[in-house]
């Protein structure tokens, strides 16, 4: 097979020169990417959220400062963990993630510095760390998305609670697995008790649940008439409404806000940390504050569809305004009690 | 010109001992065979020789250089010994001229020792080929001339004739012979084929059980074999029990004429069965023919004496002149080779190895 | 012990090389040792850790089981029959290695929505790994003495005893490998199990991470995955002992006589025609439906084109380094067999089985506390595909130095040339074309990788990966449609070099 041969040659010689390209490639690329950020005009930011999402948002403020953001895309769980295994030694300045829990879990490692005031003070305390580790960048709903041609408006559940009644058996979306589903069962034993929670869990399972990897399967099979309802992050039907090159009002899905300060009207929030030894680096703060600032905050509403965080910014444009919703009292920093959550989730049988 | 010596060498793999004690010399610029059966540690004695083994002891010597033994172990690559292994293992990534100029340094490889060689061996001109446009034959040739290219001391061949056919075997054993001796090169040449070994050694080696039980010229080894089973092994043997007095051995061929001095007693003679002649007419020993083996050069006819010995006899004809069942008239020719009798062996027997 | 090979010096490379493979189970220890043993008996003494046990275990069953059915199945239609059209079939058939889980299985639920469960995991990996066994076996097929199958013939036995008492037993050392790569494939992967949602060990254990951010238990739990690898090293350690060696006794290659099909050929064609579209049409379909579907489309084509390079240059660098580790041990495996060798590839094995996600964190770990200036490096990356692949590599390599004669070396060795010499002379370019297969291996799983890539991966360098699973996420099907299609593009020409060196490709001599 001498035809295979030279294949194999070409093949193993390709290699050999990748790497020789790889050892003269690494020696430049450790002055940008090593750990040794100079004074240079460059952040690092892990990013646990969509890069479809946020990278435009990230050459924006480049094109602004001129800094560059070296930004390193992931779940944003795995980055968690990938932060705290990290440690002291870590390359990134700043954390952007997509959930409350992540943030708490690496605030938690003593790996956050505390933010300035002045920073902190544009976020309403609900949407914050109270020891000013993290903040809030944009909040997002939970809600029930339902088909208006399975459940007519009108029969629509006054509570997520009552999703464990005989009435929804097999008809109730949920991704158990997902983090936005952890920090809702969380809010149930912050707004009630464990017992509340794990009773919740049971009835839901004993339910006959349809289950699904994540909010957008969930979202897809209400859409094609799969499943009657289920529950997600509202912003989930303005991306699908993108991919479309729809509007979110045209699709056959529609959102339910559970009203009279529910639970499962939890409004959980995307925020940012500031690793501690980037605590006085002033690209770093100016990065916060960009995000913070009135353009991020309306990319926020008008690009992913979610609740600006400060003050004078309108909401996205097909769903009620974050004031008008009827936000469950609950304290974001408590949701960064996990285990117990876990746990109660783990027993449940709604997740391996 | 070197000498290659073995003395007292043993090699063990495991409980099993494969070499023990094996004393050779193998004389500069002669082919020596080192002749056995399946498993007499032939093959072991070409590897340890080679530097492939490690000895457990005695030692090995090129030269009076001392290669193996005695706590020291050069390595194979530094012996300056050249293998022909029985497939021929030629590189099959290298042309025929890149393989026989492996061993070869830089300038030589550039010189025309590559084509001297491949012409030693019938091959001029075969350099460009690739070795799986070859027939087997040629491939070995190419073998061969690899291992005489870099001029080593010795070289070894492990049965290198025995996956070709007949004709092309002794075509081929001759022409190698002749590449060893114009090239000058100490040769060894290991197989089981007796006639391959009596046929081209200018030594032979007769090996069993790990142990050398003779050497010498192929003329001495088969008229000259120490005990009867080396008679067996290099050739054809009617041996028979025989009681000898004053030089004359008194067997049922009748009383024969021994070589060397014997002392007086019961004894193990052989025969072999070009010895026994048929003659016209009556004569003192009577035998029933049993069968024919014909061998095309010549025939085996064998043979019931009146007192139930079986022998057999070698005829140049095709044996047609004497039909199973005939009784006919032999006689034994020239004189004839005792041992001393085994306590095992009573009756007579015919050993038939290389039939 | 014969001295061919230059040993000490490849026995201190092998045990380099298998230190890279044990990293992770380093990382494991540390962290479960920090974890404390109460933490460790709390995690793993639960029923949910046995029904996690026993379904992984019974998934890896499963679809280990139909792998090789298929696979042989397959291998002996390809190369023991005269199915009209052999080789594209065995093209067909090897190219669903090109397609990873995680696009096969997404299409699958995105043509069935209700899909879920145990049985369409096992569909579905079972689509995408059978080409693990089909390759070996189908060059042990064509490699196989067709002389011991003509005495069976010969002795009566009619031709499917022939093939369950002869044949069968002349390709085990081959289905037993493909077939562990198999298990251990299922067992650590992510993509099928968590898209069809079959509650596996590995879903466990992301689901650890990604509900609750616990690093810890996830760790635990990953221990557990070690201790099923051990039982199946043992499991296939014990089968090829009894498989010793079923070398070719004298030199030529005869072509075999085919079993001619008759009017079998038509269902048998319909069959894989059937595969393949299940494993390749379904994938190829719903792609082609979501690109048409959607309107997000992927970025500017400077960027495929730099996530394909980066696709490229990672998995290059990664093949090239498990390569680079892998020789020794292949060599010293084909060449110097013994306990310690074989101690030292069955320890390669060892974290085969964990998911991507633990590969990573143990790399990350490493980069950080042991070698800082590769960290999000590219070599780290290549670092962990070669923890990840190495024993990939390892086998071809040492199938392939099985096959070339020792004896070619000795021969080198007595015509005056040292160890390194004749390494470089003989071993390696006979070697070549299992280097190159194993390469090709490494460098196609390498395309797939998924979780360690994105923990590993230099920040700011997207690979194709990568870039799929950006916009998956966010439902942007469109847009991922290119990155998957280039994605599966680019992994079949390994595939192809793949089928190439098994000799399926071969024109033969009429028989």
């Amino acid at each position: 097979m001498p035809a295979n041969r030279r294949i194999a040659r070409a093949l193993l010689a390709a290699s050999l020169l990748t790497v020789g390209l790889a050892a003269c490639g690494s020696g430049e690329e450790d002055t940008t990417t090593g750990p040794d950020q100079s004074a240079d005009k460059q952040i690092t930011v892990y990013s646990g959220r969509n890069e479809q999402l946020v990278k435009p948002l990230l050459d924006k403020f480049t094109e602004q400062t001129g800094i560059a953001v070296n930004a390193r895309y992931a779940n944003t769980a795995q980055l968690a963990a990938q932060l705290v295994e990290e440690g002291d030694k870590s390359p990134a300045d700043v954390f952007l993630a997509q959930d409350a829990g992540a943030l708490g879990t690496v605030a938690k490692q003593g790996m956050f510095s505390t933010l300035p005031e002045t920073t902190t003070a544009k976020v309403p305390a609900t949407y914050r760390a109270g020891n000013g580790q993290w903040v809030g960048v944009s909040a997002r709903a939970r809600v029930l998305a339902y088909n208006p041609d399975l459940v007519p408006a009108d029969q629509l559940p006054a509570s997520v609670f009552d999703l464990t009644g005989p009435a929804w058996k097999g008809k109730v979306g949920v991704a158990p697995t997902n983090a936005s589903f952890q920090a809702f069962v969380t809010a149930i034993r912050v707004q009630h008790d464990d017992a509340k929670a794990e009773e919740f869990l049971r009835g839901l399972k004993a339910n006959d649940p349809q289950i699904r990897d994540g909010n957008g399967k969930i979202l897809e099979d209400v859409l094609s008439g799969t499943i009657p309802v289920g529950l997600i992050n509202h912003y989930y039907l303005g991306e699908v409404a993108k991919e479309q090159g729809t509007t979110p009002d045209a699709l056959k899905a529609k959102l339910h806000f559970f009203p009279g300060g529910d639970t499962g009207a939890l409004v959980n929030v995307a925020g940012v940390g500031v690793l501690k030894r980037s605590a006085d680096n002033p690209n770093v703060q100016k990065f916060v504050d960009f995000l913070l600032g009135t353009e991020a905050q309306t990319y926020f509403a008008e690009q992913t569809y979610e609740y600006p965080v400060i003050d004078g910014v309108p909401g996205p444009a097909y769903v009620p305004a974050l004031a008008d919703l009827a936000v469950p009292q609950i304290d974001l920093n408590d949701l960064d009690t996990l285990e117990a959550t876990v746990t109660l989730i783990k027993n449940s049988g709604l997740v391996p | 010109m070197s000498d290659v010596v073995l003395s007292g060498v043993v090699k063990r793999y495991g409980r099993v001992t494969a070499l023990a004690g094996a004393d050779v010399t193998v004389p500069s610029g002669q082919l020596t065979a080192v002749l056995g059966p399946s498993g007499c540690g032939k093959t072991t004695l070409l590897r340890c020789l080679a530097g492939f083994e490690r000895i457990d002891a005695g030692e090995i010597r090129i030269d009076g250089r001392r290669v193996a033994g005695g706590g020291r172990q050069l390595p194979a690559h530094r012996r300056n010994i050249a293998v022909v292994p029985q497939e021929g293992a030629l590189f099959p990534h290298l042309s025929v001229a890149d393989n026989v100029g492996y061993g070869l340094d830089r300038a030589a490889r550039r010189s025309d020792r590559v084509e001297e060689v491949l012409t030693l061996v019938g091959l001029a001109g075969y350099g460009p080929r690739m070795p799986h446009q070859l027939s087997g034959g040629q491939q070995q040739r190419v073998a061969v001339a690899r291992a005489l290219a870099p001029r080593p001391s010795v070289v070894l061949l492990d049965e290198p004739f025995s996956a070709l056919d007949a004709g092309l075997r002794a075509g081929l054993r001759h022409d190698v012979r002749e590449a060893l001796r114009a090239d000058g090169a100490t040769g060894v040449l290991v197989t089981h084929d007796q006639g391959e070994a009596l046929s081209v050694a200018d030594k032979v080696v007769v090996l069993r059980d790990g142990r050398v039980i003779q050497a010498g010229t192929p003329t001495t080894v088969y008229r000259e074999p120490v005990d009867a089973w080396v008679a067996g092994f290099v050739g054809d043997a009617v041996l028979l029990p025989a009681v000898v007095e004053q030089g004359t051995a008194r067997t049922a061929l009748g009383v024969l004429p021994v070589t060397g001095t014997v002392t007086d007693g019961p004894v193990t003679v052989l025969v072999r069965p070009e010895q026994v002649r048929f003659v016209a007419g009556p004569g003192t020993v009577t035998a029933t023919v049993l069968r024919h083996d014909f061998h095309g050069h010549d025939a085996l006819v064998g043979l019931r004496l009146a007192d139930g010995t079986r022998i057999t006899a070698r005829t140049l004809d095709d044996g047609a002149d004497w039909p199973v069942g005939d009784e006919v008239t032999v006689q034994v020719d020239g004189t004839v080779r005792a041992f001393p009798t085994q306590a095992a062996s009573t009756t007579s027997m015919l050993v038939d190895l290389a039939a | 012990m014969r001295r061919l090979v230059p040993r000490p010096a490849l026995l201190a490379a092998s045990t380099a090389a298998v230190a890279v493979a044990l990293i992770p189970l380093a990382y494991l220890a540390v962290r479960t040792a920090e974890a404390g043993w109460d933490r460790v008996v709390a995690e793993l003494w639960t029923d949910r850790v046995g029904l996690l046990a026993l379904r992984s275990i019974g998934l890896a069953a499963v679809v280990t089981t139909a792998c090789v059915l298929l696979g042989v199945g397959t291998a002996f239609l390809v190369t023991r029959t005269d199915l009209p059209g052999r080789r594209v079939f065995a093209v067909l058939a090897a190219l669903p290695l090109a397609v990873p889980t995680y696009i096969a299985a997404f299409a699958w639920v995105s043509t069935l929505p209700r899909l879920e469960g145990f049985w369409p995991a096992a569909l579905v990996l079972t689509l995408c790994s059978y080409p693990y066994v089909l390759l070996p076996v189908a060059a042990a097929l064509r490699g196989a003495d067709p002389a011991q199958e003509e005495v069976s013939r010969s002795l009566g036995r009619s031709g499917w005893q022939t093939f369950t008492a002869v044949t069968l037993r002349q390709i085990r050392p081959a289905t037993a490998a493909g077939a562990l790569l198999v298990a251990l494939y299922v067992l650590s992967d992510f993509g099928a199990v968590s898209i069809l949602r079959a509650d596996t060990f590995t879903r466990a254990i992301f689901v650890a991470f990604d509900l609750g951010f616990d690093r810890t238990g996830a760790l635990v739990l990953s221990c557990v995955l070690v201790a099923l690898t051990v039982l199946l090293l043992t499991g296939e350690t014990a089968t090829r002992r009894r498989g010793a060696r079923y070398a070719r006794l004298g030199g030529t290659r005869r072509p075999v006589s085919r079993l001619p099909l008759g009017p079998a050929r038509w269902p048998v064609i319909a069959v894989l025609v059937g595969i393949a579209g299940l494993a390749l049409g379904v994938p190829a379909v719903s792609l082609g439906r979501r690109l048409a579907a959607g309107v997000s489309r992927p970025g500017a084509l400077p960027e495929v084109l730099a996530a394909a390079g980066n696709s490229l240059t990672f998995s290059l660098a990664g093949a090239a380094l498990t390569m680079l580790l892998a020789l020794p041990l292949g060599l010293l495996t084909a060449r110097a067999p013994g306990p310690l060798t074989s101690l030292l590839d069955r320890l390669a094995y060892l974290a085969h089985a964990l998911p991507g996600v633990v590969i990573g964190l143990s790399l990350i770990f490493f980069g950080i506390n042991v070698a800082y200036p590769l960290y999000q490096t590219w070599w780290l990356l290549a670092l962990a595909y070669a923890t990840l692949f190495l024993p990939l590599a390892v086998g071809a390599v040492a199938g392939a130095a099985a096959q070339s004669p020792v004896g070619l070396e000795e021969v080198a060795r007595s015509l005056g040339r040292g160890p390194w010499t004749v390494l470089r002379t003989v071993t390696l370019p006979l070697t070549l074309p299992g280097i190159g297969a194993g390469a090709a291996l490494v460098f196609l799983t390498g395309m797939k990788e998924l979780p360690a890539t994105l923990l590993l991966r230099p920040t700011g360098s997207d690979t194709l990966a990568t870039e799929l699973w950006t916009s998956t996420a966010v439902g942007a099907y469109a847009a991922a449609a290119p990155y998957a299609a280039l994605l599966v593009a680019i992994s079949a020409l390994p595939t192809w070099l793949l089928v190439a060196r098994s000799g399926l490709l071969d024109k033969e001599a009429r028989a």
